[in-house]
C-alpha cells in the first residue's frame, strides 16, 4: 500500500470533481461533484496523517471539519438550488444561466 | 483561569448578540401576540449597536489581547497587525449594516436573519484576520464564505439574486476546495499546520534538494484558491455577474469585508508563514492582468453596480502591486491600499444605494443628476474622481505609494502598468461622471433625498477622501507597525 497510489486516486477524484463542476448541466450534479472534491481532499488529509503523524492526527482531524463544512454547504447550496427551481421550473444551467451580459 | 478568554472577548461578545438576536427574532417575528412583526431594521439597529460594542472591546482592550496565551497560541495570535486590521473590518461592517436601513424598507425585505448572518460572518472574519493555523484559516473562511452565500440569495423571489447565490456558492466552493488541496499537500509535505512551524520548516526551500514538489502544489494551490477569494483576473470567472445579481447591500458587504480579511490572511501565509517559498510570480502576473482587465472591460459596461465589480478587480490589481514587491515598503502600501480602497467602496456603495428609489440600474439613469441633487452628483464625482486616482485626493494618495513602492523594489515594468492602466481607467470614471453633469437622460428621473445614516457616512468618507492628503502621517505610521509587525 503505497503512499503514492493513494495520492494518485485523490487527484483523480479531485480532478473528476473539478472537471464535473465546471462543465456539468445540470445544478445537482454541480454540487455532487463539489462534494467529491472535498471528499478527495479528505482522502489526502487521512492519508498523510495515517503516513507522516501517528502522533498527533492532525489530518485526522481537519478531516473531520471539513466533512462538517462540506455537509454545510451541501445544505445551502441544495437550498439555493431549491429557490432557483421555484422561480424558474427547471435545474438546468444553459448559456443564459451562465453568462449574464 | 478567567485569563483564558480575555484574548477573545470581542468574539465572544460579537457570537452571543448573534445568537441572542436570532432567539429574540424568531421568539418575537412568530409571536400572535405582537401580530407577527417583522423585526429587521430592530435587529439591524442592535447588530449595528453590537459591533460597535465589538469595536469598543477590541480597540480599548488592546492591552488585554496580546497575552500570548499557549491555549490559544495554536489557533491564532493576536499582534498589531490584527489589531488594526480588525479595527478596519469592524469600522466598515458598521458602515455597510447602517447602509442597509433604508432598503429594508423600500424594498420590504423581513427577514431579520440578514443581520444575524453578517453578524455571524464578522466574527468569523475576526477569526479568519487574526488566524494562525491552516485548520482555523479554513474554518474561518468557510464559515464567512457560507453566510455569505445565503445572504446573497436572499431575495427569493428574483432570479437575478437567487442565481447570483448559485453562481457565488459554485465559485466560492470550487475555491475553498482548491484552498484545501493546497492545505493538504502542504500538511503532507511538511507535517506542520501552524503557522510557526512552517515558517520554520520553510526557510529551507531555497536549497536545491530541499525544493520539494509537494510543497510547490501546495503553496501554488493555495495561492490560487487565495486569488479566486479576491477576484483576480485570471480567476474573476463570475464576480461581475455575481456582484451585479446580489441585492446592493450585499454587493457592497462582498467587495469590501471580504477582501480586508482574505488579504490579512494571505499576508500572514505567504509573509509568514512561507517567505521564501512564495511564488511571486503568480502574484505579479495576476496584478497586471487584474489592473489591465479592470481598465479595458469596464469601459463597455452600462450598468452602475457591473461598473462598480469591474473597478474593484482593476483596485484589486493595483493593492496585489504592493504583495509582488515583497518588502516592507510594498506590505505597507498595500495595507493603505486596502484601507482607502474599503473607504471608496463604502462611499461608492452609499450612492449607489442612495439612487435606489427609482431602480437605478444603468448608468444612462444618471443623467442629469447635477441638476436635481447637485450634492450628491458633487460626493459621486470625488469618490469617482479618487477611484480614478486624481490628486490630491485619497485614491491618488494610495495609488501613488503603490507605484512608489514598486519602483523602490525594481518592479518597474509593474509600475509602468499600473501608471498606463489607470490611465486608461480614468477614462470610464470621467464619462460617469461627464454623464451625470452634461448628460440629459430620456426621461428625467426625481431622487428621493437619502436618509440620515447614509448622508452621514457620505459625509464621513467623502470628508476623508478629500482631505485625507493634508494629514496621512497617522495612517502611514499605522501601516507601518502593521507591516512591521506581519514579520517578527
Amino acid at each position: 500500500m503505497m503512499l503514492e497510489h493513494i495520492l494518485v486516486l485523490s487527484a483523480y477524484l479531485f480532478s473528476i470533481g473539478i472537471y464535473g463542476l465546471i462543465t456539468s448541466r445540470n445544478m445537482v450534479r454541480a454540487l455532487m461533484c463539489l462534494e467529491l472534491i472535498l471528499n478527495a481532499v479528505n482522502i489526502n488529509f487521512v492519508t498523510f496523517s495515517d503516513f507522516f503523524d501517528s502522533r498527533q492526527l492532525k489530518g485526522n482531524i481537519f478531516s473531520i471539519f471539513v466533512i462538517a463544512i462540506a455537509a454545510a454547504e451541501a445544505a445551502i447550496g441544495s437550498a439555493i438550488v431549491a429557490s432557483i427551481y421555484r422561480n424558474r421550473k427547471s435545474t438546468r444551467i444553459n448559456q443564459s444561466t451562465l453568462l449574464n451580459k | 483561569m478567567f485569563n483564558l478568554f480575555l484574548a477573545v472577548f470581542p468574539e465572544i461578545f460579537i457570537i452571543n448578540a448573534t445568537f441572542i438576536l436570532l432567539i429574540h427574532g424568531v421568539v418575537f417575528s412568530t409571536s400572535k401576540k405582537y401580530d407577527y412583526p417583522p423585526l429587521v431594521s430592530n435587529v439591524g439597529w442592535l447588530g449595528l449597536l453590537s459591533v460597535l460594542i465589538t469595536l469598543l472591546l477590541l480597540a480599548a482592550g488592546a492591552p488585554l489581547l496580546t497575552i500570548a496565551h499557549l491555549f490559544w497560541n495554536n489557533f491564532f495570535r493576536r499582534d498589531n497587525f490584527t489589531y488594526f486590521c480588525q479595527i478596519l473590518l469592524l469600522l466598515s461592517t458598521a458602515g455597510t449594516i447602517s447602509m442597509c436601513f433604508d432598503f429594508f424598507e423600500q424594498e420590504r425585505f423581513d427577514a431579520f436573519e440578514f443581520i444575524v448572518l453578517i453578524l455571524l460572518s464578522t466574527c468569523s472574519m475576526l477569526f479568519m484576520i487574526s488566524a494562525y493555523d491552516l485548520i482555523a484559516m479554513y474554518l474561518a473562511i468557510e464559515l464567512q464564505s457560507l453566510c455569505f452565500y445565503v445572504i446573497a440569495a436572499s431575495k427569493r423571489k428574483s432570479e437575478f439574486s437567487t442565481g447570483a447565490g448559485l453562481k457565488y456558492l459554485i465559485l466560492g466552493a470550487f475555491s475553498s476546495g482548491i484552498l484545501l488541496f493546497g492545505c493538504s499537500m502542504i500538511y503532507g509535505s511538511t507535517g506542520a499546520t501552524h503557522f510557526d512551524q512552517l515558517a520554520k520548516i520553510l526557510t529551507g526551500y531555497e536549497i536545491t534538494g530541499a525544493r520539494s514538489s509537494g510543497i510547490f502544489m501546495g503553496i501554488l494551490f493555495i495561492a490560487v484558491g487565495f486569488l479566486f477569494k479576491i477576484t483576480a483576473v485570471p480567476f474573476h470567472m463570475w464576480a461581475p455577474d455575481i456582484y451585479e445579481g446580489s441585492p446592493t447591500p450585499v454587493t457592497a458587504f462582498l467587495s469590501i469585508a471580504p477582501k480586508i480579511s482574505i488579504f490579512a490572511n494571505i499576508l500572514r501565509v505567504f509573509i509568514y508563514g512561507s517567505h521564501v517559498a512564495t511564488l511571486q510570480q503568480i502574484f505579479f502576473f495576476c496584478s497586471i492582468a487584474s489592473m489591465i482587465l479592470g481598465a479595458l472591460a469596464a469601459m463597455a459596461q452600462t450598468k452602475v453596480k457591473r461598473l462598480l465589480a469591474y473597478s474593484s478587480i482593476g483596485h484589486v490589481g493595483y493593492i496585489c502591486i504592493g504583495f509582488s514587491c515583497g518588502t516592507i515598503e510594498g506590505i505597507q502600501s498595500l495595507l493603505i491600499g486596502i484601507f482607502i480602497y474599503a473607504l471608496m467602496t463604502i462611499d461608492a456603495f452609499a450612492i449607489v444605494l442612495a439612487l435606489r428609489q427609482t431602480r437605478v440600474k444603468y448608468i444612462a439613469d444618471l443623467g442629469a443628476l447635477a441638476k436635481t441633487n447637485p450634492i450628491l452628483a458633487i460626493t459621486f464625482s470625488i469618490t469617482m474622481f479618487s477611484y480614478a486616482g486624481i490628486p490630491p485626493l485619497a485614491g491618488f494618495c494610495s495609488k501613488f505609494y503603490l507605484f512608489f513602492a514598486a519602483l523602490g523594489c525594481g518592479a518597474y515594468f509593474l509600475a509602468s502598468v499600473g501608471v498606463v492602466t489607470s490611465v486608461i481607467g480614468c477614462f470610464y470614471y470621467i464619462r460617469l461622471v461627464k454623464r451625470m453633469f452634461f448628460g440629459t437622460p430620456r426621461t428625467w428621473i426625481l431622487y428621493e433625498p437619502m436618509d440620515r445614516n447614509k448622508s452621514l457616512l457620505l459625509a464621513m468618507t467623502s470628508s476623508f477622501i478629500t482631505l485625507f492628503f493634508l494629514y496621512p502621517s497617522p495612517l502611514f505610521s499605522v501601516t507601518h507597525q502593521m507591516a512591521l509587525s506581519l514579520y517578527l
